[in-house]
């Protein structure tokens, strides 16, 4: 399994993600103004912690680094309130999940980052959007 | 005899200070409701419940979603792609370009032209403008959990429920846990009302619309993307386009600012009968930021310390 960083994708297809229907995950209380919007990164590892908390969720992910050790990546997601409208739970992502996550990368270049949609092995695409579940 | 007329007046004075306080505490326009008041409750428009805004232009999370989705869209005549939706954001907070270049707050349709400001006040927006530009500012106080002020708060995308008891119409609004308190028993506006986030709201009905206007309105992000003074009132007309969906039209007026009054178009909010407006405490694991110049950063230290 590879864990490794994907690097950086341009932004020609970043916008044509979005446009093909990746998930925007709109931070409600502020702008993205942390993050790189221009850039996405891919990141693999293993849920270490669920942040279900507001005014946004945070997951935890090891990510396998060059030592051989593990690096903590921070990915800041939609709030639970907005999620658990559309189908998400707090157990939806749980410690020791695998996941791939594609985010926005924290312009400060520290390991962090906005959430725009993610994979589990199985190929189960984790999006923060999609229709409301409890109409 | 001098003493006894001490005891007499301190009497008095007890029984003044008591009558002072029971005086202050009797509300000044407020009546008890009566029952005809309240079985003319059922004749008002039904705005119960909890409602999702969404529409127009920028429409924060919930229109990125829907637009991604297409799942409300035909609903409220939406569906623009995600990424415009997202990436209008920051305009809700007041900050971005020009003013005649924005339609508005979060989410709203957006006025067909802009603002048409006094010479006064258009040099000072073109002045702010300029400061922006050399400060370069990439957030505001919102990234701290402060809430955005009226109408901003109002086009967030988290829901709001409408509750109409006589005499009073309260906005409760889930994004960071605000309250509206809209009073409709005749009250007028207030002369000099201290400046708040969301100001002093009066409304009365036009037939089934229900017009509200507010003032005394704090210099904080509140999505009016032009200079504004101590003079603004904002109206909101909220009406049922259909059962399960109403519209606020939203006018700024400042007769310092604004040669005319100022619209900053529609926004329609979706009723979700089975929703109930959820926990929203922006302080529970914050960790954006931004800081006094204007830098945005976020904080990912001690990831195992936040509370739940």
């Amino acid at each position: 399994m590879k864990n490794r960083i994907k690097q950086a994708i341009c932004p020609v297809l970043l916008v044509a993600s979005l446009i093909a229907g990746g998930t925007v995950p709109a931070v409600a209380h502020h702008s993205f103004a942390a993050f790189d919007t221009t850039m996405q990164k891919v990141i693999s590892g293993t849920v270490k912690k669920v942040d279900w908390t507001n005014p946004h969720t945070w997951f935890w992910i090891d990510v396998p680094n060059d030592n051989g050790a593990n690096d903590t990546w921070g990915v800041e997601g939609i709030s639970p309130n907005f999620l658990a409208r559309r189908g998400w739970t707090r157990t939806t992502l749980k410690p020791g999940d695998k996941l791939t996550v594609t985010i926005r990368p924290a312009k400060d270049g520290g390991m962090g980052g906005m959430w725009i949609t993610a994979k589990r092995p199985n190929g189960e695409v984790l999006s923060m959007g999609g229709p409301v579940t409890n109409p | 005899m001098e003493r006894a007329w001490r005891i007499a007046f301190g009497f008095l004075s007890i029984a003044l200070a008591f009558a002072f306080v029971a005086f202050a505490q009797v509300p000044k326009t407020r009546n008890t409701p009566t029952q005809a008041e309240w079985t003319a409750m059922a004749k008002l428009p039904d705005f119960s419940g909890v409602w999702e805004p969404g529409g127009g232009g920028g429409g924060g999370a919930g229109g990125g979603a829907r637009g991604a989705t297409g799942a409300a869209a035909p609903a409220d005549g939406r569906g623009a792609a995600p990424v415009a939706a997202g990436e209008t954001a920051p305009a809700a907070d007041g900050r971005g370009a020009a003013p005649a270049a924005r339609g508005g707050g979060r989410g709203n349709a957006g006025g067909a032209e802009g603002p048409s400001l006094t010479p006064e006040y258009a040099a000072k927006a073109q002045a702010e403008a300029q400061a922006r530009q050399a400060n370069r500012a990439e957030d505001n106080p919102t990234a701290n959990c402060l809430p955005p002020g009226v109408p901003a708060i109002m086009g967030q995308p988290y829901p709001i429920e409408i509750l109409l008891t006589p005499g009073k119409v309260t906005i409760v609004i889930e994004a960071y846990t605000q309250v509206r308190h809209i009073y409709t028993d005749g009250r007028p506006l207030p002369d000099d009302p201290d400046p708040t986030f969301h100001g002093t709201s009066v409304g009365r009905w036009e037939g089934d619309t229900l017009v509200v206007e507010s003032v005394g309105f704090a210099k904080v992000p509140r999505g009016i993307n032009f200079p504004y003074s101590d003079k603004l009132k904002v109206l909101e007309r909220f009406h049922l386009a259909d059962p399960n969906n109403l519209t606020i039209e939203t006018t700024i007026i400042d007769p310092e600012a604004l040669t005319k009054p100022y619209s900053m178009g529609s926004r329609n909010y979706r009723r979700y009968r089975n929703w109930t407006v959820a926990e929203y405490i922006c302080q529970e694991n914050n960790r954006n930021f931004v800081d006094p110049d204007g830098k945005a950063g976020i904080n990912l230290a001690n990831p195992l310390a936040s509370p739940k």
